[in-house]
């Protein structure tokens, strides 16, 4: 009975599975596909004769630059809003103080602007203190727009954490600071690591800050090399293919790395717990 | 206890460790809110000069039945990705157990949530084509002779089109909860296990009890996330076929940057966040609890 | 726990020196920017990305290069961006009156509120000195607002249905000249499991140019949707509401792709070039992907065709169009550099004439002697269609203003998408267009 029970479960874990990494292969073979076959052939087809070609154009195309600003941009923004995020959601949840559900409210507050309300007025602020074509405003922006999701994620987490870790650091003659740094961080790292892969997930794939406050092509990120193909006239489905599978690529490899990073601090909290 | 007080209300380091967070909002965010409330009391085009025309705007809007009726499609996306949030933490659940294979099988679940809305619009546009598209081979493949055209189809294309933003989101839900559940301490699990608890109770009674608060955020976040929502139904439908698939964000896109009507648009928008605010409210009052879980 | 701490100091470390990295790499390229003499640097947008759209945008950097060797004293900074985005971005920049000295823009009714806001700069000394008898007659018309031309046009199209011939021989079918005969074409196609007719209308301007034809061709001589639009006569006039009961004729019948108000113009146009379907009304800009673009495989380019939209029930005339310019060239009324910005724009429209024919394969808004010109046919025989031609109607999303066309474009899809009655197509126009 149990047996059948975890067969059936299996099973259907394993459609989802099915499911879930087809978009990737689809992607792949997308990539390599003549506009021809994308239309006209199976969609499930292998691509007769893949066009590597396609790679190659993309490259061509100097995607070099666009590549790392991609990467730079992601890593400092997601590492500084992971770190205010959780100072912030520390004094909010942990400190005593009254206006805490307040600025609790703000914060939240920022998750519900829609970004095309705020386009306009960011991009006059940004004019305004001369930060138009300068990746810094870009980071900014990212860093501000992620906070609001980033201090919601780690709310529900830090309520839960228990006062005698706290009560027996302070005890220890701890500042708030070291016990911030090197007892909460620490085992909030399960959750960080969430945190920083739904911030790196958000950055890498963003498009539209990108598109308003840059001009200069060597500030622009990958996902406006992707706009590149897309055409008034044509549109090069194989390359805007190539370029969605090389920047894919690098954030699979940091989820890998971040998702074994939640077992790891799980492991050393229980270890400590 | 006193000394514990006297460092936890260090009004210093409260200061120092929010003061980031909230400047930063304050700034780029609260500043282009109150801007866009107050565009919206403007009659502008987004290039000319500005002519104030105090509520009209709104009065509009309230009128406007192209707006309800994005409205109505905002929430009915709200609705379905609230409702899908019970799936996702069955989902977690099953991830976060002992079965062979879930560390796997957890990875390749997420894959979806890395992809940019650009290539996941391309993957569902390749779905939903109405003659070639995987969907439909499938359906004809099944014997079905004329199966639809899903985003051309006015009573289909926003069930068609919450498909895949509701599949897109999957992964950051179920991330979110698995961590929740592999923050339980074990020792809660393995004393319920010596006292004969089967999988089915200790997963009622103790773990989805502990994630609750975590549960809670993730409904406002998902209510927030869909009634603001835009990207994939600009990119899919962009609100057609003549708005049977527009939102309340593709809308206040199209009037601000198609119709140049950026006072109206802005009003739009700032309507948006009032809506939202307040159903943020009655979702964490619904949701609230008095007593503070604690492991 | 030490090498935990070991670990967050270096990390924050590193986010200041990125940090500091960023901003000093950045001084440095700006001071580099305005250290380089005294030349004055001219900003230039344009939508004509390298990827998409490689042959426009080598011909753009071409002339860049020939104006800076004859320039010294002139920069050209280039951005570019895709169409939507280049949109978007426009609309931002206007609003903090941060337009580029040059850029690009559509004409009538998308830059009427520039020119009213006085974003535009007038264009008329241009106009008249070097290039006075340059444009194509009627191209300037379309780019001047308040009796002032306020950008340079640079692309002429009309638009004609493109058939595949090895679909119509195959099937014994000819061009038609009627609608009857395109019906009949259309019933022929159905029978045989062919898809009769692309159409990607999920953008609606390209439903619109259906519509625009039909209206055209049974209204006869009056071009009646223009001056609906102009307000001289009603939109619910008999031939507009006629125009309307035959598209959901068309529908009806069957004429169109499956699912064509869900589709994309792209994804319409690449089901044409993979012969998934047989027809594809669409402007002239085009023209390259049927004769010169090497990306395209040769034996498709070799199979097309094309014939005039027909005539309704013997009314109207086959050399009456829907086209009009396409992009031209603005130069902002704010710029530093207003001047430069006009020589530019000026050389620009000039050099661009002869390039646009020979190395884009596009028709340019300036006159050129395709005589001395080695050119496909097809081309040849547009160009002299185009000369010959009676009328040509600006497509009417550009000439309505920007709100009236979204009504427009939303009406277009009801329309084909059978949730409107003519009537109530033709009405809602009427009480749109009387608003204004």
């Amino acid at each position: 009975m149990r047996r059948l029970g975890l067969t059936i479960l299996y099973i259907c874990l394993g459609l989802v599975a099915v499911f879930q990494i087809f978009p990737i292969i689809w992607l792949f073979t997308f990539s390599l596909k003549t506009n021809q076959e994308i239309f006209a052939g199976n969609p499930f087809a292998l691509p007769l004769d893949p066009k590597w070609e396609n790679y190659l154009k993309v490259f061509e195309g100097g995607i070099g630059t666009y590549f790392w600003n991609s990467i730079w941009i992601t890593v400092v923004a997601t590492v500084l809003t992971v770190l205010i995020a959780s100072m912030a959601t520390f004094a909010i949840t942990r400190m005593r103080w009254k206006l805490s559900g307040l600025v609790l409210g703000i914060i939240m507050m920022g998750l519900m602007i829609p970004i095309h309300s705020a386009l306009i007025p960011l991009y006059n602020m940004f004019l305004n203190v001369n930060l138009i074509d300068n990746p810094l405003s870009i980071v900014i922006t990212y860093v501000t727009y992620n906070l609001p999701i980033t201090v919601m994620i780690l709310y529900g987490f830090y309520t839960t954490i228990p006062r005698e870790i706290e009560e027996a650091a302070i005890i220890d003659g701890s500042s708030i600071h070291r016990m911030f740094f090197s007892i909460i961080l620490p085992i909030s790292m399960p959750i960080m690591s969430t945190t920083v892969i739904i911030n790196m997930i958000y950055n890498w794939n963003e498009f539209v800050f990108v598109n308003t406050f840059i001009s200069s092509d060597k500030y622009k990120t990958l996902t406006v090399g992707i706009q590149n193909f897309i055409g008034q006239y044509m549109t090069d489905w194989g390359a805007i293919g190539a370029t969605l599978v090389i920047s894919v690529l690098p954030i699979i490899i940091a989820f890998l790395f971040f998702s074994n990073k939640i077992m790891e601090g799980i492991t050393a909290s229980a270890v400590k717990g | 206890m006193n000394i514990m007080n006297k460092v936890m209300s260090n009004k210093w380091i409260i200061f120092l460790y929010t003061l980031p967070a909230i400047l930063l909002i304050a700034v780029l965010i609260l500043i282009p809110l109150f801007l866009s409330g107050y565009f919206g009391l403007m009659k502008w085009d987004g290039i000319g000069a500005m002519e104030f025309i105090g509520l009209d705007n709104y009065i509009v809007a309230l009128q406007d039945a192209k707006f309800w009726q994005s409205a109505k499609h905002s929430f009915l996306l709200a609705i379905f990705s609230g409702l899908s949030l019970i799936g996702y933490l069955a989902v977690a659940l099953i991830l976060a157990s002992k079965l062979k294979g879930t560390n796997l099988l957890r990875k390749i679940y997420l894959i979806p949530m890395l992809l940019s809305s650009v290539a996941i619009a391309q993957l569902w546009i390749k779905v939903y084509n109405p003659s070639n598209g995987m969907l439909n081979s499938i359906l004809m493949s099944l014997g079905v002779d004329n199966p639809p055209a899903w985003l051309a189809d006015n009573d289909l294309v926003l069930f068609a089109i919450f498909v895949p933003i509701i599949w897109q989101y999957a992964g950051f839900y179920i991330l979110i909860y698995y961590a929740a559940l592999k923050n339980i301490p074990e020792s809660l699990i393995e004393a319920a296990k010596i006292d004969g608890a089967s999988p089915l109770q200790i997963a009622m009674k103790i773990k989805i009890p502990l994630v609750m608060n975590v549960f809670k955020v993730t409904i406002v976040l998902s209510f927030v996330g869909s009634l603001k929502y835009f990207d994939l139904i600009y990119v899919m439908t962009g609100g057609g076929p003549n708005g049977a698939s527009e939102v309340m964000a593709s809308y206040m896109y199209k009037l601000a940057f198609s119709s140049y009507d950026f006072g109206y648009g802005s009003a739009i928008g700032f309507l948006l966040l009032i809506i939202t605010l307040i159903v943020t409210i009655v979702v964490r009052r619904a949701t609230a609890n008095n007593e503070e879980i604690q492991y | 726990m030490n090498f935990k701490r070991a670990f967050t100091f270096p990390a924050m470390l590193l986010v200041l020196a990125l940090f500091l990295a960023a901003c000093s790499g950045d001084d440095g390229g700006e001071a580099e920017a305005t250290s380089s003499s005294d030349a004055k640097t001219v900003k230039f947008m344009h939508l004509w990305p390298e990827g998409s759209s490689a042959q426009h945008h080598r011909v753009v950097n071409e002339i860049i290069a020939d104006f800076e060797a004859e320039h010294e004293d002139i920069k050209i900074e280039l951005e570019v961006l895709s169409n939507e985005q280049y949109k978007d971005k426009i609309t931002v920049l206007s609003t903090s009156d941060e337009l580029p000295d040059v850029g690009m823009t559509w004409a009538a009714g998308y830059m009427e509120p520039f020119v009213n806001g006085n974003k535009f700069a007038a264009l008329d000394d241009v106009v008249e000195g070097e290039l006075a008898d340059d444009f194509v007659a009627g191209t300037l018309e379309a780019f001047t607002i308040n009796d002032s031309v306020h950008g340079l046009p640079l692309e002429l199209n009309i638009s004609t249905i493109f058939y595949n011939k090895q679909i119509f021989d195959e099937y014994g079918l000819e061009e038609p000249e009627t609608l009857d005969e395109l019906n009949e074409i259309v019933a022929t196609l159905n029978e045989n499991g062919v898809n009769p007719i692309a159409l990607g209308n999920r953008d609606a301007w390209t439903g619109s140019m259906w519509y625009m034809y039909l209206a055209d061709r049974i209204a006869g001589d009056k071009d009646a949707l223009t001056q609906a639009i102009n307000r001289e006569i009603s939109f619910e006039d008999p031939a507009l509401v006629k125009a309307a009961e035959e598209i959901q004729n068309l529908v009806d019948a069957d004429s169109f792709i499956s699912g064509f108000n869900g589709l994309a113009d792209e994804e319409a146009k690449s089901m044409f070039m993979s012969e998934q379907a047989a027809m594809y009304l669409i402007a002239t800009w085009d023209l390259p992907n049927f004769t010169t673009n090497e990306d395209v495989p040769q034996e498709f380019r070799d199979s097309v065709g094309y014939f005039k939209f027909p005539t309704v029930d013997g009314s109207g005339t086959t050399d009456s169009y829907v086209g009009g310019p396409g992009v031209g060239l603005f130069v902002a009324e704010n710029s530093d550099v207003k001047e430069e910005a006009k020589t530019f724009a000026s050389y620009f429209v000039q050099q661009w004439g002869e390039k646009a024919v020979t190395d884009v394969g596009v028709i340019p808004a300036t006159k050129v002697d395709t005589d001395a010109l080695d050119l496909p046919q097809m081309y040849v025989d547009v160009l002299d269609d185009l000369n010959a031609a009676t009328n040509i109607t600006l497509y009417a999303d550009v000439q309505m203003s920007a709100s009236a066309a979204q009504v427009h474009l939303d009406m277009i899809q009801a329309l084909f998408g059978g949730e409107v009655t003519p009537e109530d197509f033709a009405k809602t126009h009427e009480e749109t267009l009387s608003q204004e």
